[in-house]
């Protein structure tokens, strides 16, 4: 390293707490899908048939909704770097009604889980299944409040600091859902 | 300022919603006899492009090229990883 070179960590966009966080939780999701798919080694035939019961349309209907939730949360701090203040929070407040739809979604498709008599005891799977999405879901709820303070509180390291936690619920999720739903 | 060219943001969720789109195509080609294993890989590998751009644009490391690397690099391994425990599991 040269006296030219900058100091590791002022290379990181935004804050090196946030980052802590994001790389924490990838951590903690990425064992559970690891431990999801080293328990399926034990019955492939049964997870498959387990995923069948997956709604794969309304789980990819919300990787297009938190995607373009991700999208105005990133707008909304291009726009009050731009000082365009009322269009971020605007963006802000879009993001997190988005993310509202992400939970609707989700919890019609838990409700259909619970009509057919399916719960976290039924199969391993959908132990992992509750744990995984229920625990992402958890991370939406606390966005969408984070979301709807920084609309409020809108200094630009506030939005760039919740932002930067709903790209990670974003990440955990298109990462999330081809495992949990898609590779029967 | 660079940053604030809206343009690249764009782009990304276009990508993001293109690459969405193939992943749904690719899952249901497995119902129309196309190899598990094969198409195991494209999902996985359509997730880590996913990621990448995710990181890139919407989290900004795009301004931090080594960063940007040494998660690139951890996501692939990890994908891998993901990978070989699908295909551990004896798919037909």
């Amino acid at each position: 390293m040269t006296s030219q070179d900058p100091p590791l960590f002022e290379d990181l966009p935004g804050d090196l707490l946030m980052w802590v966080l994001i790389i924490s939780e990838l951590l903690i999701f990425g064992a559970g899908l690891v431990a999801f798919l080293s328990v399926r080694l034990t019955d492939p035939a049964g997870f498959a048939e387990a995923q069948a019961h997956l709604h794969r349309t309304g789980a990819a209907m919300n990787t297009i909704v938190l995607i373009s939730s991700g999208y105005l949360a990133a707008r909304a701090l291009e726009w009050r770097i731009a000082l365009r203040r009322r269009a971020a929070r605007l963006a802000l407040v879009a993001a997190a009604a988005l993310g509202c739809v992400f939970l609707f979604i989700k919890g019609m498709e838990y409700a259909d889980k619970a009509a057919q008599g399916i719960n976290w005891e039924t199969h391993p799977f959908f132990l992992f299944y509750y744990m995984l999405t229920g625990f992402h879901a958890a991370h939406v709820i606390a966005g969408i409040l984070l979301l709807l303070l920084i609309a409020w509180r809108d200094s630009v390291e506030n939005i760039e600091l919740g932002a930067a936690f709903w790209h990670m619920v974003d990440l955990v999720w298109v990462l999330l859902f081809p495992v949990v739903y898609l590779l029967a | 300022m660079s940053m604030l060219n809206s343009a690249p943001l764009t782009r990304a969720w276009i990508i993001l919603i293109a690459l969405s789109a193939l992943s749904a195509v690719a899952a249901g080609l497995v119902d129309a006899g196309i190899d598990r294993r094969i198409m195991g890989g494209v999902v996985l590998m359509l997730a880590l492009l996913k990621a990448r751009v995710i990181l890139s644009r919407y989290l900004g490391l795009w301004r931090a090229p080594s960063w940007r690397r040494g998660f690139n690099l951890s996501l692939t391994a990890f994908c891998l990883t993901l990978l070989g425990l699908y295909l551990a599991a004896g798919n037909t």
